[in-house]
């Protein structure tokens, strides 16, 4: 029987790994390993109620501070693994200790993309991944300030969002023809920008920057377009890449994340990954995806626990996400890349419908605005992988629920 | 000191439906499964989503669907995050076509 559980990365992947371990009857020492100083949280409200001041920081932790020790699960915040040894089954860290384990998962999640570009390094310049990134944006968090979000993306569209609802007077900034293009397609996309005009933001599509300038502080941002668009302060969305150099040298296979099977394990077997950084092959879609939601996060290092206790349960959530931007509630289930339809229940706008992601007659993914329980309701087709009735799905009489049925 | 109030006519609660309705200025939904009435706050406790209008039922757990978390609307208690807090929860009876709620 293995007795040494570790973890690396204590993220809500990690945390929620180290808590089912315990839980779900691991007979050894469990021990999890993370960066910040921080107990794990949740990032969900770190763009939205916690940037916004509305809810504090303790609302948004996995577990009570005093849980670990309580259950028995031995932290080491605030210190960085800087290498796995796969053979010697050792995690190294950088205050120099050695942490041997039997099983081993890595949930290091994802570093925000660095922006390179001139006055990159200026102050007042802001991305967002930990409760400090949104804590500096907070003591920035002025009704009337000037800000300019830069990429319109979940994060960048979210702290827009949050930064209007401030009364700051925002502009955002986006190299696509409409915010979250690459994912939804531009007919969504049309409807989120819609939304965020109407909000008072003022966007700039199809334009990228080339340039911050200011004399310590920024204090302009400069486009490809030759826009000058004087600011206080600005937030980079730019995306995320995995946490993976501490796999260096280890011979655990990377590309784009981690590499792991439908059972989170990687090519050396003992050794699991989960959450932002696990690139993990989708027995549904069967295909490898990597997912950067809370979703996943709680659902896949609950599955990697699992498998380390030896379960082999396959991971095969449909996965789900929510974005709230004002008062408009979007959410997501499934996975696409490409589609031959988009099949719309409602109307295309800013108010609400549900918008289907159809290849060969099947359902890969579905996207809702204000239609929360569509969305919950064709959760179910999205699983079944078999054609639906697309007249009956774009039909408002018909209940989705029914279509399971008959499809 | 709680009371059973009569809040609704089971006819106005369909199986697996959520229906709100106003008791002594609470706003409590009400759902009905398998003809057992089950009464709670319509908050939903994550973010204050309405449970009448964004709650899905599948036998007693009950799914909010604007951010995913799930209760028991038997006992209140959180079956599946984001929410952390429980579901306040009311004991509920029938007389006749009468349904009453204990506030």
């Amino acid at each position: 029987m293995p007795n040494a559980y570790v973890i690396v990365g204590a993220s809500l992947a990690g945390a929620t790994a180290a808590v089912t371990l315990r839980q779900e009857g691991a007979d050894g020492t469990i021990t999890l390993i993370g960066a910040e100083k921080k107990p794990p949280y949740e990032r969900p409200p770190l763009s939205k109620a916690y940037l916004r001041g509305e809810t504090p920081f303790e609302n948004a932790l996995v577990r009570p501070p005093a849980f670990y020790a309580e259950e028995g699960i031995e932290t080491i915040f605030g210190c960085r693994a800087l290498r796995i040894d796969a053979s010697g089954r050792v995690v190294e860290l950088d205050d120099g200790r050695r942490v041997p384990f039997d099983r081993l998962l890595i949930a290091t999640g994802g570093r925000n993309r660095r922006f390179s570009v001139a006055g990159a390094d200026l102050d007042g310049i802001y991305s967002l991944r930990t409760v400090q990134d949104a804590d500096r944006i907070r003591m920035e968090t002025t009704a009337g300030r000037r800000v300019v979000v830069v990429g319109m993306g979940f994060i960048g569209s979210e702290v827009a969002a949050s930064l209007r609802q401030k009364d700051l007077d925002v502009v955002a900034i986006e190299p696509s023809k409409t915010p979250l293009a690459r994912v939804l397609g531009e007919d969504v996309g049309q409807c989120l920008a819609d939304l965020h005009r109407a909000h008072g933001v003022r966007t700039v599509f199809e334009d990228t920057v080339v340039a911050f300038e200011g004399t310590s502080r920024v204090e302009r941002v400069l486009t490809k377009g030759g826009r000058r668009l004087d600011c206080d302060f600005v937030v980079v969305g730019i995306g995320i890449d995995p946490v993976v150099d501490v796999l260096d040298g280890s011979g655990i296979h990377v590309d784009n994340g981690v590499l792991v099977d439908e059972y989170c394990q990687t090519n050396v077997s003992g050794i699991y990954a989960a959450g932002d950084v696990a690139n993990h092959y989708h027995p549904l879609f069967k295909r490898r995806i990597r997912v950067e939601h809370w979703q996943n996060a709680i659902k896949q290092g609950t599955a990697a626990a699992r498998n380390m206790l030896g379960r082999h349960v396959a991971y095969d959530e449909v996965h789900w996400f929510w974005s709230d931007q004002y008062d408009a509630n979007l959410q997501y289930a499934g996975f696409h890349s490409a589609w031959e339809q988009l099949v719309v229940r409602g109307r295309l706008g800013s108010d609400g419908f549900l918008a289907c992601y159809v290849n060969e007659g099947r359902i890969d993914a579905a996207v809702a605005l204000n239609r929360a329980k569509d969305l919950r309701r064709v959760m179910p087709l999205i699983k079944a992988r078999r054609p639906v009735d697309l007249d009956q799905l774009r039909d408002e009489s018909v209940d989705l629920r029914s279509l399971l049925a008959s499809s | 000191m709680a009371e059973f109030a009569t809040a609704i006519r089971t006819n106005e609660v369909p199986v697996g439906g959520i229906t709100a309705v106003d008791v002594n200025g609470r706003r409590i939904a009400v759902t009905n499964v398998g003809g057992n009435y089950y009464a709670f706050d319509d908050e939903c406790t994550h973010e204050q989503c309405s449970l009448a209008e964004y709650g899905e039922m599948a036998g007693t757990t009950l799914t909010c669907t604007c951010h995913g978390s799930e209760f028991d609307v038997a006992t209140g208690r959180v079956l599946a995050p984001p929410a952390q807090t429980p579901l306040t929860v009311y004991r509920t009876l029938v007389e006749g076509d009468a349904l009453k709620i204990e506030v």
